[in-house]
């Protein structure tokens, strides 16, 4: 963090701070929230705390922007204005949920489950993989996106003793499993299994990223 | 030992700074080589304030004890110097997580002394030390069996037996680790706290605290979980906790929600309902994105007396009155003029630094410390307060410490005045240590320790 904003010219920051409507004031924070949150993923374990008031920053964001009446629509539009391409940003989600974990097989596990509210913009490959999690599709953008979120910020910092806890009951109902566990929840069985397919997944998630 | 260079290097300069607190403060620089692991992450006093222990982001504690009065040196008296410093992290790697687990000490805190002997805890994120800091100036000579080196005689040398001796030798400072607890703790531990029954201590992590006893390193009690089932429903966590002075079934914990939760072991053995809930009702006319981040707590400690609690958020510093729940008694304003400047100091990630702050050892003054390597003091009976600068351009030896002033944009500035333009934000003081009972103050700025001693203590005055 030493260096950080060094260079930054506070100047133009503060003319910025000052001038800003609340609606620019939200889409500017939306925009750094993503970024840092996108930051974290890729190096160290990244603070709980931090990544705790990020995502509550985000999900205020999400209730003011509710409250203001704006619908999916207006979502869009401030992503659209976060990132010039709103494909793009689309692609860094996938790419954060699929290609940055660090690739051990929790937090794969982990993305693999909570990553349903994304599987409608790339129907052809998550279907394969979570066939019957397509029912759990919030309706509004927003809540997707920051479902989305919510996933990411706390992959990395999903606790090794709750996976093995997991793991340990999976030794003794593997077989009634799926039907026992609710889909939003980390489950040993779909982390077992679907290992490998998300390898490919994410050779493939790469391959599209890149292009 | 490599690191014991650096502190070969170590300058000192020795300044009389005067306070507008009626304080007037001594100071030695120690300039270390300028490195990421020299940076300071911890300072603390031990319970008589005769040593003083530093940890760095490089793992490495360093504790300076205070020199006796010397009639040739009248200045000399109070001067801190470097006593021992030994290695007690080491980075390591998970290899389950694929995670590197930084050596960087988080805390140190020392056990009341018992014998001759001290003994201090450091944790990093992850492994809480207990080490023992003791001195040795004698040897024994005249064994019957071995010779000085320690080997086994030839028994047929052996001729006449001797009585062995103690002979005086150099001073020798021993640091030894006495015991490592371990695999406790999944997240990153945020504070270390020693109970006052001497006997047990608490170590709290992003979501749960562990009680230990100091002698049983394989086993610690969970007293407070407050992970949810599922980490979706995750939205607070812990960022401090602290045993009370006195009563040994208190302790506190604040979160990154603002609150305070006051428990007692002695209702349950899982605190998780806490007794009392500190929690200042939030102002919605400031309501902005920022509200919960500047509200985190990020330091508390008890008063001296027990009687009071003392936070500080991201703006302020607060004192709460242990019988009154609903809001702080007293609340200071650290760096209003920051208010304004929230969104860029969230984009440089400087609105998450944890800044920690201090009691007097009459509980009549608080210190915190600021950015641009300034720190605050409030005088909580006159209602004064003053901000320092912990720098060696600024300050000449044993010179007298000025005040600063730090002028809000659009405001009158006098001369000397910094405005907050100019404000160093790479430059902030995070960590600050009180004797437990003078006027000395330890002061970390990044690689720097300031050590400021009050003027009437010292024989100059």
């Amino acid at each position: 963090m030493l260096g950080r904003g060094v260079k930054r010219k506070w100047s133009c920051l503060e003319e910025l701070e000052a001038e800003e409507v609340p609606a620019a004031q939200r889409q500017r924070v939306l925009g750094l929230c993503l970024e840092k949150l996108q930051r974290y993923q890729a190096g160290m374990e990244l603070s709980l705390r931090r990544s705790v008031l990020l995502i509550n920053t985000l999900r205020q964001i999400q209730e003011d922007m509710r409250s203001d009446g704006a619908g999916a629509c207006t979502a869009d539009v401030l992503l659209n204005g976060v990132h010039p391409d709103s494909c793009l940003l689309r692609d860094d989600f996938r790419e954060d949920m699929s290609v940055t974990c660090p690739g051990c097989a929790e937090d794969d596990g982990a993305s693999l489950s909570l990553s349903p509210p994304l599987s409608p913009e790339f129907p052809s490959q998550e279907e394969n993989v979570l066939p019957d999690q397509q029912k759990s599709l919030p309706a509004s953008t927003i809540s997707s996106f920051s479902d989305a979120v919510n996933a990411m910020g706390y992959l990395s910092d999903l606790a090794l003793d709750d996976i093995f806890e997991d793991i340990d009951t999976s030794m003794y109902e593997t077989s009634d499993l799926p039907s026992l566990r609710s889909p939003t929840h980390s489950s040993p069985a779909s982390l077992q299994s679907c290992l490998m397919d998300l390898n490919e997944l994410d050779h493939i998630m790469e391959i599209l990223v890149k292009s | 030992y490599q690191h014991l260079k650096i502190y070969t290097q170590l300058i000192k300069y020795c300044f009389i700074l005067h306070v507008n607190l009626h304080i007037s403060i001594q100071l030695h620089v120690n300039t270390l080589a300028v490195d990421l692991a020299d940076i300071i992450s911890t300072v603390e006093f031990n319970h008589t304030g005769e040593l003083l222990a530093t940890g760095d982001k490089g793992g490495r504690v360093v504790i300076f004890q205070r020199e006796p009065e010397s009639k040739s040196e009248p200045f000399s008296q109070g001067e801190y110097n470097v006593y021992s410093t030994f290695q007690s992290h080491e980075p390591e790697f998970d290899y389950l997580k694929s995670l590197e687990i930084e050596e960087k000490i988080n805390k140190i805190r020392w056990l009341p002394q018992q014998n001759a002997a001290h003994f201090l805890l450091s944790t990093n994120d992850k492994t809480i030390k207990l080490w023992k800091v003791s001195e040795r100036d004698k040897r024994p000579e005249g064994y019957n069996l071995k010779d000085e080196e320690g080997r086994i005689k030839d028994i047929t040398t052996v001729t006449s037996l001797q009585v062995p001796v103690l002979k005086p030798m150099d001073l020798m400072v021993e640091v030894s680790p006495r015991r490592v607890f371990a695999n406790a703790h999944t997240y990153h531990v945020n504070s270390i706290s020693v109970n006052s029954d001497y006997e047990t201590y608490m170590s709290a992590d992003d979501l749960r605290i562990n009680l230990w006893h100091l002698d049983i390193t394989d086993r610690s009690f969970n007293i407070v979980d407050i992970k949810p089932a599922n980490m979706e429903d995750l939205t607070e966590v812990i960022t401090a906790a602290e045993f009370h002075p006195h009563h040994c079934n208190l302790f506190v914990y604040s979160s990154s929600k603002g609150t305070l939760r006051l428990c007692d072991m002695r209702e349950a053995a899982l605190c998780d309902k806490h007794s009392k809930l500190f929690e200042e009702p939030e102002d919605p006319s400031a309501r902005s994105f920022f509200s919960e981040i500047i509200s985190s707590v990020s330091d508390v400690k008890f008063s001296h007396s027990g009687r009071y609690l003392l936070t500080r958020d991201y703006l302020t510093a607060k004192v709460w009155d242990l019988n009154m729940e609903s809001k702080p008694l007293e609340t200071y304003q650290v760096h209003d003029y920051l208010r304004s400047k929230l969104c860029s100091l969230y984009e440089n990630d400087c609105i998450f630094d944890k800044f920690e702050c201090a009691w007097n050892g009459s509980d009549s003054v608080i210190m915190t410390g600021a950015y641009n390597n300034f720190f605050r003091m409030f005088d909580r009976n006159t209602k004064r307060d003053v901000t320092l600068e912990a720098s060696r351009e600024s300050s000449k030896p044993r010179a007298v410490l000025k005040p600063r002033r730090v002028c809000a944009a659009g405001g009158k500035r006098r001369k000397d005045d910094i405005s907050v333009d100019s404000l160093d934000f790479t430059k902030k003081i995070l960590h600050t240590a009180w004797h437990p009972t003078e006027n000395i103050i330890a002061i970390a700025a990044t690689n720097n320790l300031y050590i400021f001693q009050d003027k009437l203590n010292s024989e100059m005055h």
